[in-house]
């Protein structure tokens, strides 16, 4: 066992390793056929004999024949080992809920279709801002953070991704962003959480974080755990006039504990198992947030900045964190007065994306971070006369990090002709998005996560 | 397990899975007659329907049509205060079953009268009840009924007809099958001003179709009938039945009996439901749940556990979101996922903090005897949540907890009330209530 390289995986494969090599002289190596018969493990969410297989974890599978330490332990170590990379590349997804307008994200300049259809709603040329390089789009005038970003080459901007014959209600558009299938279906796990399973390694339940203290239903698995997190300083198993809170929870961690033939007892314990490791592992983040050191650039006070700094200190402590997704600021749902509306929510992004991006460089992250920046739909290139937009096709996907190429990455197809419903021509797939995304990025199979992907990828991952 | 006691446990699982929980008393009374006479009384139930007084949010009456979130609160006070638990119950299971969500159509009206038809039918004829789901206006809204015309029949309700509520996913039926019957089912009109539901023969299909083998100039009550008569559809709808209240497949013996006596009865769900709750089959290791409570039923049978209701707020459409379970909002037409599929590390922590919302501020220090023995603080606990079964690991847990929770000899008055607080806690939320 001396021989195998210095663990330096997530803290809980440290402590677990460190029990197994403690009693090193009683561990025999497993046969790999002993975990066939694993109760639970092939149909009840842990991981199969092939899955430890295919993940090199077999190799330090082993079994203490009568020591306290249990074979699911030692199998959670060996996932951990295999799932917990501690440079592993980060994915997180942020959506602008309610159908962002990308026409007035990223405005058109070149196109002269577009101040005649946006009469009312249209951005002045003169007062967007440039983007290096690219002459015929500007910015809209309040992200500035965002230009900055772009102009470093660290934003890969995709304008007019969305899916065929697009459905122009929320529910069911987002319902299709999410699932990662863009057409009715009955999935009901989201894409990355799919990709979770595909990446194996079920231990962690804070390998897939939301962050808007609800959950948010891409991270829904068959299998993989995932955390919800609102203040990782304050993630509460409080009971009102409870004062010892440890003893309670010792009392709930006794009575989840033990095996059970019941399929349904054993998920319940297990639930508990994991809320209350989630728990522990964020009780070195415990504590106020204003009492918390400043941060490069200070973020908005915005549900966007909280979430996005959240995050940051997540990822900082090491809990082995791969992915996440969180709610930007809303609602993009703009109807009626867009124009103030819409420049409050973009200042909110761009400088919530600044800030994000200044905090993972000091902390040493951010060429393991990239961001998927995401809108069910686009909204109708003309506007209407309650001076907004309705709902539309074709909305504008950001890609944003170190490691991001840089530029505009996919087709624009122009306002000259639009689709049969006078919507944006949409020219890329979402799903491309994602399967670029999965092997580009975090090394995932496209197929094992979207069911009947194409061959097509664009080159969103740069060195 | 003694005799009285296995009656006792078999009791307490009917009562969870047909209805919303029960104390112990309830549980014990019972159990002192056969047990086919409770399936009677929960089979044809007689009187009022909700004891207590309805739930109020900041003094004032639900507005299920029009506040948010009070849709789903209404359901959890009806829940909550049924005397009829297994038709309330049952209409449950078939919304999960005939799922519309209330998401896609906006319009809490429409819902609410959706729950009336279902009650109405959700211990008689499956074949009426699917019919009433035809003419359902939700169900039309949803499923794109509307406006499907002959010129351009649209197949979204065809294909879940028979794929979800009928005869199951590729079970007796063809891509032609699910054509044919959209042809059948145009018609459907709904004039959005005036909020009225209709029928334009104009847009009407009424030409010849092939629908499961048979021919004719079929409307859509047609396609409901060949399909209930269909040889698959018998064992389809028993089996989902029997699942509503079991996991697993149910015995063969018993499945062939509940299609004999279904198609005997001419679709009629009370006998099948009958044969599964005295069916011995669903009794098996009472000592082993294996249920999960859906999340509805968790809540409810809380209050009814304690005797409580619901405070005046109105967080606890919040807590069935975050539980995964708001009544009129299913997340497809599949209905909800069921069973272990309730459990994750959120809806734990969810199900973990709906039992605080439940014990709420009841208790205040003071309100217990200081100095009370672990045996008389377990017993006064079981007693405030109505007695629930506790696996052996559990009652070791809160006889350590009993002996631990009382620290400090200068606080022992809010000691010995926080002891009840844990106590009570564990009762209502700890792995064993989660299950039955």
């Amino acid at each position: 066992m001396t021989d195998l390289p210095t663990p330096n995986g997530c803290d809980d494969w440290r402590s677990t390793r460190r029990r197994a090599l403690a009693q090193a002289p009683r561990m025999v190596p497993l046969p790999d056929q002993a975990l066939d018969g694993l109760e639970n493990f092939a149909k009840g969410g842990g991981i199969t004999r092939r899955d430890a297989l295919e993940r090199g974890a077999g190799l330090f599978v082993a079994c203490t024949a009568a020591s306290g330490m249990s074979l699911h332990s030692l199998l959670d170590a060996a996932a951990a080992e295999a799932a917990d990379n501690p440079n592993g590349t980060i994915l997180v997804s942020l959506c602008l809920d309610g159908g962002n307008d990308g026409l007035n994200t990223l405005i058109p300049l070149a196109d002269p279709r577009y101040h005649q259809l946006r009469s009312r709603v249209g951005i002045a040329s003169e007062k967007t801002l440039p983007l290096k390089g690219v002459s015929e789009f500007g910015w809209h005038p309040a992200l500035g953070g965002l230009q900055k970003l772009f102009d470093a080459g660290k934003v890969a901007v995709l304008p007019s991704v969305d899916y065929a014959k697009p459905d122009l209600s929320h529910f069911r558009s987002a319902g299709f962003w999410r699932t990662g299938i863009a057409v009715p279906s009955r999935v009901t796990t989201g894409w990355l959480g799919r990709t979770l399973d595909a990446m194996g390694g079920y231990s962690n339940p804070l390998k897939a974080v939301s962050l808007n203290g609800n959950f948010d239903s891409v991270l829904s698995s068959k299998r993989a755990p995932s955390a919800t997190v609102y203040d990782p300083g304050d993630f509460s198993m409080w009971v009102r006039g409870v004062w010892e809170e440890d003893t309670l929870l010792s009392a709930y961690r006794q009575s989840a504990a033990g095996s059970t033939r019941s399929t349904a007892l054993k998920a319940a314990k297990l639930g508990y198992r994991q809320t209350i490791t989630i728990k522990n592992k964020l009780k070195p983040l415990a504590g106020d947030a204003k009492d918390l050191p400043p941060t490069p650039v200070p973020y908005p006070d915005t549900e966007t900045g909280r979430g996005l700094k959240n995050l940051a200190r997540m990822l900082d402590a090491g809990l082995g964190t791969r992915i996440a997704a969180l709610t930007a600021e809303g609602g993009f749902d703009t109807h009626d007065n867009q124009p103030e509306e819409h420049e409050r929510l973009l200042k909110d992004l761009g400088d919530s994306l600044w800030a994000w991006q200044a905090d993972l460089q000091a902390r040493g992250l951010s060429r393991r971070v990239i961001t998927l920046v995401w809108s069910e739909f686009g909204r109708r290139p003309e506007d209407n006369e309650s001076n907004g937009t309705d709902h539309g096709a074709g909305g504008l996907a950001l890609v944003v990090g170190d490691r991001a190429n840089g530029g505009i990455r996919s087709e624009f197809p122009g306002l000259a002709k639009l689709d049969p419903d006078d919507n944006l021509r949409v020219t890329t797939e979402f799903r491309t998005v994602y399967a670029s995304l999965l092997e580009g990025w975090l090394g995932v199979e496209a197929g094992k996560v979207l069911p009947g992907i194409g061959r097509a990828r664009l080159p969103l991952v740069g060195a | 397990m003694t005799k009285a006691a296995r009656k006792q446990a078999q009791i307490e699982r009917l009562m969870w899975r047909a209805g919303f929980g029960a104390r112990s008393e309830e549980i014990k009374r019972r159990s002192r007659a056969p047990l086919a006479a409770t399936v009677n009384q929960l089979l044809k139930p007689k009187g009022r329907a909700l004891s207590g007084r309805p739930m109020k949010v900041d003094r004032k009456r639900l507005q299920p049509k029009t506040e948010w979130g009070h849709d789903v609160m209404w359901w959890l006070d009806r829940a909550t205060r049924t005397r009829h638990p297994l038709l309330e119950r049952m209409t449950l299971n078939w919304h999960d079953h005939f799922a519309t969500t209330g998401e896609a159509i906006d319009e809490p009206a429409l819902m609410l009268r959706q729950y009336w038809t279902i009650r109405r039918h959700a211990l008689g004829s499956f074949q009426q009840l699917a019919k009433a789901m035809v003419n359902d206006g939700a169900m039309q809204l949803f499923l794109s009924l509307i406006d499907s015309s002959k010129e351009d029949p649209n197949e979204n309700f065809a294909r879940e007809f028979f794929e979800l509520f009928t005869l199951g996913v590729n079970n007796g039926y063809t891509e032609d099958d699910v054509r044919e019957a959209a042809r059948a089912f145009t018609g459907f009109v709904y004039d959005e001003e005036r909020r009225r539901f209709g029928w334009d023969a104009e847009n009407h299909d009424n030409g010849v179709k092939r629908i499961l083998g048979q021919e004719g100039r079929f409307g859509p009550m047609d396609v409901v009938r060949i399909a209930v008569n269909h040889p698959k559809h018998a064992p389809f709808i028993c089996t989902k039945l029997w699942n509503y209240f079991s996991p697993g497949p149910p015995p063969k013996a018993l499945l062939n009996k509940m299609v004999r006596i279904y198609r005997r009865s001419g679709t009629n769900v009370r006998p099948v439901l009958r044969l599964i709750l005295t069916s011995p089959a669903l009794y098996r290791r009472l000592d082993q749940p294996d249920m999960v409570k859906p999340p509805l039923v968790y809540l409810a049978g809380m209050m009814r556990q304690t005797r409580w209701r619901p405070d005046g707020k109105d967080h606890w459409a919040w807590i069935l979101f975050l539980m995964g379970q708001r009544p009129f909002h299913p997340p497809s037409v599949a209905g909800w996922e069921q069973n272990t599929a309730w459990i994750s590390s959120h809806t734990t922590l969810a199900r973990y903090q709906a039992a605080n919302a439940v014990l709420g501020e009841r208790l205040k220090d003071g309100d217990v005897p200081v100095g009370e023995s672990v045996d008389k603080a377990i017993k006064r606990a079981r007693r405030a949540v109505g007695d629930p079964r506790t696996s052996p690991t559990t009652k070791r847990a809160m006889r350590q907890y009993a002996k631990r929770a009382v620290r400090h000899p200068w606080s022992e008055e809010h000691y010995a009330a926080e002891r009840q607080r844990g106590l009570r806690h564990l009762l209502l939320a700890g792995p064993d209530a989660q299950v039955c």
